[in-house]
């Protein structure tokens, strides 16, 4: 594996993507300020804000990057640079999750710290990171989509299922007796099923991204 | 010339509606060969699998003593790639661009890159999206040139080009091929463009090689001979004839063996021999072409 090459590959998308990632930064710091003015209905806006603001710059990473390469046709181009597939592929895997990371850890650390500052809703902090860790999974179902299919039918069809579910899930998860019971208390009661649902989601993306890889190594046209 | 840069050997590739066809290519170092097809041929087929991009499902080959599509990253950082289906970043700059691939190929060549820059008129701080066709393809060569590759691989560049910038595009190919082992593969459909930088041509047709050879040979091979036939004369059998057009009395032959002595030939058969005239590439090809579906067909 050429890692200069993919790093080199990387910076690309991020310098070609800047102002759609500052654009999503804002956003979210915005959304944040909407939550942190306490009332109601502030928190119930600027939540959906939030969440409609991080799984827009997901799909909008996969789309840029992945989709549109190849139907503005400026894949022949990155591919008659010295690289293989197989780099391709790390590089739109790492750089849309870095990319990705950059606003979700913005808005997973600026949630957190507004559950911890108001002291009523800190017990729905272990939903809160479900739920976020329920957004990158399906912001890397969107990628693997994107990256196997190269379709834009197809990853705008991954994009509805990933909000779908983020929606379902957030209705399950919040019925789930481990984290309902202690959610809107004051206190963080972090439960075995919290835990064991954190590892689902991570397993389920390190299965899907592997997946992805292996699908993408045994493609044997690229153009 | 110091051996091969590209080797195709029984190279076979299936689409459902298309079969590239146990193709073997040879391109020596230091030559310009000129793919030339119709559309839908196998042209950028072959190239995509020069360039490693598809990968062929039999056969082997080698480009610059590598094995494709094994070793193609090796590969292409000796390979100046242009396609006509390529595309630069719309938002970025030719200089982003120039800075991009400046820190990818080691001998990128910057006083050259400012030269190209001149030469064709362009301007690094515009963005891609500003350019027009023709500058686009202009400012993907000068990206594929300035690295000094060891070979370059050109898919139709000058398909779309205004007549100017066709002109412009071939003046700085030519200009190229000062260096001695610099190696280019011309695929174009255009047989004009093909005919003023290559010096080997090869035709392909239906996913097969139909000939190949020295840009010379083919010109001077293939001649039509305009014949008039005397009364209860016939037509007199000639070898290398692919092609018998023309009317009845006023025959005429197509031979891709000409021999002077063809002409003493008809005139002892009584079919005086009214011109002889050299033909173009674009009518070699194209006599080509008809003469193999003819006898595939029988």
């Amino acid at each position: 594996m050429n890692y200069a090459m993919v790093k080199r590959l990387i910076l690309k998308d991020w310098y070609l993507q800047r102002w759609a990632i500052l654009a999503s930064l804002a956003g979210i710091v915005a959304t944040l300020g909407i939550i942190a003015t306490g009332g109601k209905v502030a928190f119930l806006i600027g939540l959906i804000l939030l969440i409609m603001v991080i799984i827009s710059i997901g799909a909008q990473m996969a789309v840029a990057t992945i989709v549109m390469e190849r139907k503005e046709q400026t894949l022949p181009f990155v591919m008659s640079l010295p690289i293989s597939y197989r780099e391709y592929t790390a590089s739109k895997i790492w750089g849309n999750l870095l990319i990705f990371l950059v606003p979700w850890l913005t808005m997973v650390l600026g949630s957190c710290g507004l559950l911890l500052w108001s002291p009523s809703s800190r017990g729905l902090l272990p939903y809160a990171v479900v739920m976020s860790t329920e957004i990158l999974l399906s912001t890397c179902l969107i990628l693997a989509v994107a990256l196997i299919t190269e379709s834009q039918g197809w990853t705008v069809a991954a994009i509805m299922v990933g909000n779908l579910a983020v929606n379902g899930l957030g209705y399950l998860v919040a019925h789930i007796a481990g984290i309902a019971k202690g959610m809107w208390g004051s206190t963080i009661q972090w439960s075995g099923a919290a835990s064991a649902l954190l590892l689902g989601e991570f397993t389920t993306i390190a299965l899907l991204l592997g997946l992805t890889s292996f699908v993408q190594s045994k493609k044997r046209n690229f153009l | 010339m110091n051996g091969l840069s590209v080797h195709f050997e029984g190279v076979s590739k299936t689409y459902p509606h298309f079969t590239l066809d146990n193709l073997s290519l040879e391109l020596p170092t230091g030559t310009i060969m000129g793919l030339i097809g119709a559309n839908g041929a196998g042209k950028s087929t072959t190239i995509r699998i020069l360039m490693g991009l598809v990968h062929q499902d039999q056969g082997r080959v080698d480009v610059l003593g590598r094995e494709m599509p094994r070793e193609q990253a090796a590969a292409k950082l000796d390979i100046g790639y242009v396609s006509e289906d390529m595309r630069l970043y719309a938002p970025a700059t030719l200089a982003w661009h120039m800075k991009l691939i400046r820190s990818i190929y080691p001998r990128w060549d910057q006083p050259y890159a400012d030269t190209l820059l001149r030469r064709f008129d362009l301007k690094s701080h515009q963005k891609i999206k500003g350019l027009s066709h023709g500058q686009r393809v202009k400012a993907a060569l000068l990206l594929a040139l300035a690295r000094r590759p060891r070979l370059l691989v050109l898919d139709e560049p000058t398909t779309g080009l205004d007549p100017v910038a066709r002109q412009e595009v071939l003046a700085e190919l030519m200009a190229v091929l000062a260096d001695e082992d610099r190696t280019i593969l011309f695929s174009s459909h255009n047989t004009l463009d093909v005919e003023q930088i290559s010096d080997q041509i090869t035709f392909i047709d239906r996913g097969r090689i139909i000939a190949s050879d020295n840009k010379e040979m083919f010109l001077d091979r293939w001649r039509r001979l305009r014949l008039a036939l005397l009364p209860d004369a016939v037509l007199p059998s000639l070898s290398g004839v692919v092609e018998v057009g023309g009317s009845g009395r006023l025959p005429v032959l197509v031979t891709d063996r000409f021999d002077p002595a063809m002409v003493s030939v008809c005139n002892d058969a009584g079919a005086t021999v009214q011109a002889v005239d050299p033909m173009t590439l674009e009518e070699i090809f194209v006599a080509n072409v008809h003469s193999r579906r003819e006898k595939q067909s029988v």
